[in-house]
């Protein structure tokens, strides 16, 4: 059985060039010797483009033990959420990047949230990417679930998972960074407040509507499943359910093991954000590092991706 | 009153013990809830989720001859089992003195709170079955093991140990 990372971001070389190219943000800029990332809500990022470099990344798997990876969008850059005709030409170059990669990497599809598309994701599906991720802000209220509705209706009906990430909608984001906030401010902040948004929304429509869909929340659901005793003093369910998962992304063994309680161990699975974070050994023991980086992920994955590589 | 598809009612709270040995008494009854969820391995034990929510985790346990937990705690959550095939030997851990033993024969039940130290056997000649519940759901374990100088040494194991371990991952 393989073992998953189901969590990684890496941008091949057709987006880099597509965000050099870019004179708005999000967009790549040269400074000195290095990179620089400017999107929307947010500060400047250097970029370190052999945080890039499949052959590097590649050796990351081996030194992590990690079989396959499933590379997602890096939602917060706000590429989704722009207007079609911008979001176009970069989720093209993102899509044809991934589908280049060695057969260790596969992606999530990325969703223009404009004009989203259930026939081009039919068409990824197809070509083998896991399934369709969603930035968190557009999954954010039970009214997005008819907004999307035919997005995910492709999804349940191919078997194929949705996977959440924070990021923004296109009501989002004009979200500012706050003057004086360092630079880790959003991802404490509106990434965490989003995600739970996001899981109390599919509890309320989501689920209901795609009783069969299969979904991963990235970071934990920001913690949303911890708040379900808030949540059944005001009269509130939790959405736990066998369909339902989260990931690990840049959390460690404190806040995993909490959920762990709150959910049981076969609802996590192993995400590790590479490379915004280093993936990381949560020394919860054996049995929940197979739970987490196999036996799950071939749960919330399609079977074929539970096999090893060659 | 449990909803129609649903194997266990829904509680609004952690159960107690007599609560728990309703729910495996129940469920004991009920073998088609249970028989699909039974794995007959001679070469372990073999753990089946029968239900999960926020204050109740049942488990199916098929168990064959010599299968044995070795003495283990429950960490903050009590427990009811029913023994729906075969016999179970269960032996409390006592200081300084052989530990009490009980047989829990098919058609039994039995329940432990949270304080209990116990280890449980396979005592029969073929399989073993029971069915296991836990309030609030088990998390941390703890399991018990004898140090070189004779003192009794305790390690906190998360559940999936027990009931999810490695070797069943294939």
């Amino acid at each position: 059985m393989a073992t998953i990372d189901v969590h990684q971001h890496l941008w091949p070389e057709p987006l880099l060039a597509a965000l050099a190219r870019r004179r708005r943000e999000p967009r790549l800029l040269r400074r000195g010797d290095g990179w620089t990332l400017r999107m929307h809500g947010e500060g400047d990022w250097p970029v370190a483009l052999a945080d890039h470099d499949p052959e590097l990344r590649l050796r990351a798997l081996d030194a992590h033990g990690v079989d396959r990876a499933i590379v997602a969008p890096s939602v917060p850059l706000g590429i989704e959420a722009l207007p079609a005709d911008e979001a176009g030409p970069l989720i093209d170059a993102y899509h044809a990047g991934i589908a280049e990669l060695p057969a260790r990497f596969v992606g999530w599809a990325a969703i223009g949230l404009a004009e989203a598309d259930p026939r081009a994701l039919d068409e990824l599906l197809d070509r083998g990417f896991a399934g369709a991720c969603i930035a968190a802000d557009a999954l954010a209220s039970p009214a997005d679930y008819a907004v999307l509705e035919p997005v995910l209706a492709v999804l349940e009906r191919r078997g194929a998972p949705l996977f959440v990430h924070p990021g923004p909608s296109p009501r989002t984001l004009a979200a500012t960074h706050p003057a004086g906030a360092p630079p880790w401010w959003p991802a404490m902040t509106r990434y965490v407040a989003s995600m739970n948004a996001a899981w109390h929304a599919f509890a309320v429509a989501g689920r209901p509507a795609h009783p069969r869909l299969r979904v991963c929340f990235a970071m934990l659901a920001g913690l949303a499943p911890l708040q379900r005793e808030r949540l059944a003093a005001r009269g509130g369910r939790s959405v736990a359910d066998p369909l339902t998962f989260v990931d690990s992304s840049s959390y460690g063994p404190r806040a995993v093991d909490a959920v762990i309680r709150e959910l049981g161990v076969d609802a996590l699975v192993h995400g590790s954000d590479l490379p915004v974070v280093d993936g990381r050994d949560l020394a919860l023991g054996e049995a929940v590092g197979a739970a987490l980086r196999e036996r799950n992920p071939a749960r919330l994955l399609a079977p074929e991706m539970s096999e090893v590589p060659a | 009153m449990t909803a129609p598809g649903v194997p266990v009612p829904a509680f609004e709270r952690d159960l107690d013990r007599a609560a728990l040995r309703r729910v495996v008494s129940d469920l004991a009854g009920r073998p088609a809830v249970w028989r699909p969820l039974v794995t007959i391995d001679a070469e372990r034990r073999r753990f089946e989720q029968l239900w999960r929510d926020e204050h109740l985790d049942v488990w199916v346990i098929s168990w064959m001859h010599g299968h044995d937990t070795g003495f283990h705690d429950h960490d903050v959550s009590q427990g009811a089992v029913a023994v729906v095939a075969g016999v179970i030997l269960e032996e409390r851990l006592v200081l300084g003195g052989p530990p009490v033993a009980r047989r829990h024969e098919a058609g039994t039940t039995f329940d432990f709170d949270a304080s209990h130290v116990h280890r449980m056997r396979q005592d029969s000649g073929g399989a073993a079955i029971s069915i296991h519940a836990y309030s609030p759901p088990l998390w941390r374990m703890g399991t018990y093991a004898v140090g070189a100088d004779g003192s009794l040494r305790r390690a906190s194991i998360s559940y999936a140990e027990e009931l999810r371990p490695v070797d069943a991952a294939a």
